[in-house]
């Protein structure tokens, strides 16, 4: 009772478990992410953050690509939320408060006393990652386990009208995570329909090594002749000394496919008696037969009157197939 | 048919570790936690060290310390660009480090906001000390300066600083004093008050210790110049950096701004010995006027946990401006010079 239960929860644990794993590989794709844009961004000003609570995530592989046009100078970088509050701190920016997937960024604009950062970001030592180019750049990064902040900056003089943005984000070997979940899935609900089978998942023994882990149904000693015939010898043959084994080979016996569940067995339905039928004349009692064997062996046959008339001059003996002699 | 359910079974869990484990990290949403982040990294702090080094020593081949600029500030860049300013004068030149810079120890606290600062102990084998200093980063965009350095003898032991969950020491406000007897700012008003005052040591609760005692025989000597009025004040600046130590207590680093005035009559004529740097700020001495010099001191403060009195373990200071006729005043006195 208690093997069919955890037989199920192994059973329905792994399918769902392979299912959540087919979900992921599915929509991951080969590649391990989605990706959206690319969006238009309103941004008037020359920096869009993203607010310290906006990205939570960790452990996600995130590719961002900005474009701005007319070739403008565009810098993208990945900070501790800490170090990238006090660079924009006093300058007015456009922050991402809140972010859904696929593509769902809440944006308000924040006042500063300053147009722009004070200093090239490209100078800074403390971004997690960035990349500048004209026109365009792109960042690719896992999100780390620290509280970060995600910026986009114009550089110079320029600023970020025009702005889109793509992102994609997955995780790193993401489908093959998902694969193996379905298949780590399938494995635990196999497991869990043995267990529910009453068949142990590992049998005993089996991890002691060598002969142990193969099943051995019966040891055969065979001896080959001088013209190369095998000959089986008894195990008694062997512990007799005569015979010495030089070489074991060990062959693994297939084991007879499982049974089919033993199902319960029908009540006999009754079934109406029928009436006895009188015995055909074939059916009856062949009348026994008697013969006299002579000194020379020769078997004569007497009727019933000629045995009467002879008396207990003959003994009467049973014959192996029933005759009387 | 059993045999090869449950090998099947075996080799598809097995399968599926092998890609699951080919990339451990599983994303995940961070706790709610505070926005914070440790001042600097190892490796941030092996290059604050490389350029710190790169840049003095390039300072004293040149005798020039504009380049300091560029990694030190406040009252540490105070002291060396007087101490410069009297090579430059003197003609003399100092001696490069070139060898390993032994950093001993390095605390770096967690902050929500910058400032940024961490603590470095570096031993100097050379003169038998150890130098406790402090980097600050202001901003986000500056660099990283030092803002203090006390020294200490090799043999002084440094308190034990107490650290965080993640092995990070705590940096606490300068306002705070539970489980001190005062806070480490209060401890920097009343130390500068007994360094004027020895005799308020016991009073304002500081114990009187090497450095008053020095700075007090200072005060004494100059105070008994024949026919000069001497006076000094010192004062304490806003404490910025106090890390918490293990005994519950704290370390503070405080900035002391020292005062001497010196007021000489027309007949009388002080000046300092050849060579030193209040004779390279004050090159013709003072004579019938008053003349001021100001040094920096910076200490190191142990307020230990409970109601102990705090203590300097470390000092560093020296002259940073030197003025004559400021306030003069013309006094009636035959005596001689010095």
């Amino acid at each position: 009772m208690r093997r069919t239960i955890g037989g199920w929860a192994l059973i329905v644990l792994g399918l769902a478990c392979a299912l959540f794993g087919l979900v992921v590989a599915v929509l991951l794709g080969p590649d391990g992410r989605r990706t959206t844009g690319p969006h238009a961004v309103d941004v008037d000003g020359s920096v869009l953050v993203t607010a310290p609570d906006a990205i939570r995530w960790v452990d996600v592989k995130v590719d961002i690509l900005v474009e701005v046009p007319a070739e403008k100078p565009v810098f993208v970088g990945l900070g501790n939320t800490v170090d990238v509050t006090n660079y924009v701190d006093e300058v007015q920016h456009v922050e991402v408060t809140s972010f859904g997937t696929p593509w769902k960024p809440k944006l308000r604009t924040v006042d500063g006393e300053q147009p722009t950062v004070r200093g090239a970001p490209t100078a800074l030592d403390w971004w997690l990652g960035q990349s500048a180019g004209l026109g365009g750049a792109s960042l690719s990064m896992t999100l780390p386990d620290e509280p970060v902040s995600l910026a986009v900056v114009a550089v110079g003089s320029s600023n970020l009208s025009g702005l889109k943005v793509t992102l994609a984000y997955g995780v790193k070997g993401g489908f093959y995570k998902g694969l193996g979940l379905l298949l780590a899935g399938l494995g635990v609900a196999l497991a869990g329909r043995i267990l529910r089978r009453g068949e142990p998942v590992l049998e005993e023994g089996a991890v002691e090594g060598d002969l142990d882990d193969v099943d051995v149904d019966e040891v055969v000693y065979l001896y080959v002749d001088e013209d190369g015939v095998e000959h089986q010898l008894t195990e008694e043959q062997i512990a007799s000394g005569e015979f010495d084994v030089v070489a074991e080979e060990i062959v693994e016996v297939e084991e007879p496919e499982p049974e089919p569940e033993p199902e319960p067995e029908r009540e006999p339905e009754p079934e109406p008696e029928r009436e006895p039928e009188p015995e055909s004349a074939a059916d009856r009692e062949p009348e026994p037969r008697y013969f006299w064997v002579d000194d020379d062996g020769v078997e004569h046959e007497l009727t019933e009157a000629e045995l009467a008339d002879l008396g207990d001059e003959y003994e009467i003996v049973d014959d192996e197939d029933g005759e009387q002699r | 048919m059993r045999r090869a359910g449950r090998s099947t079974s075996a080799a598809l869990t097995a399968l599926a570790l092998a890609v699951g484990l080919a990339g451990c990290a599983v994303p995940h949403k961070r706790g709610e936690g505070t926005i914070d982040k440790v001042a600097a990294t190892e490796e941030q702090v092996a290059s604050i060290y490389e350029d710190y080094r790169e840049i003095r020593n390039a300072a004293i081949e040149l005798l020039d310390p504009k380049p300091l600029s560029t990694v030190e500030t406040g009252p540490v860049l105070a002291i060396d660009t007087g101490s410069f300013a009297v090579a430059q004068k003197l003609n003399r030149t100092g001696e490069q480090e070139t060898g390993p810079v032994d950093v001993a120890r390095v605390e770096t606290p967690r902050f929500t906001q910058y400032p940024l600062w961490l603590f470095a102990v570096v031993r100097d084998s050379d003169r038998d000390i150890q130098k406790l200093q402090i980097f600050e980063r202001a901003t986000a965009v500056d660099p990283w300066l030092l803002v203090a350095s006390p020294e200490a003898l090799a043999t002084t032991k440094i308190p034990d600083l107490r650290h965080d969950g993640s092995g990070h020491a705590i940096a606490i406000k300068a306002t705070d004093k539970r489980g001190m007897a005062m806070s480490a700012q209060d401890a920097a008003d009343a130390y500068a008050q007994v360094l004027t005052d020895p005799d308020r040591a016991s009073s304002v609760g500081i114990t009187e210790d090497a450095f008053i005692r020095q700075m007090a025989d200072v005060a004494a000597t100059n105070a008994a110049l024949d026919g000069v009025t001497f006076s000094q004040t010192w004062a304490a600046e806003k404490v910025d950096h106090v890390l918490r130590t293990s005994d519950g207590g704290a370390l503070a680093f405080v900035t002391l701004l020292r005062k001497d005035q010196y007021i000489v009559p027309t007949t009388r004529k002080i000046t300092w010995p050849e060579g030193s740097p209040q004779q390279a700020l004050l090159e013709d001495g003072i004579q019938g006027s008053s003349g001021n010099l100001n040094y920096y001191h910076q200490v190191l403060l142990h307020i230990p946990g409970g109601n102990a009195e705090p203590r300097a373990i470390g000092q560093y200071g020296g002259v940073v401006q030197g003025e004559v006729g400021f306030g003069g005043q013309s006094v009636d006195d035959t005596s001689d010079d010095e």
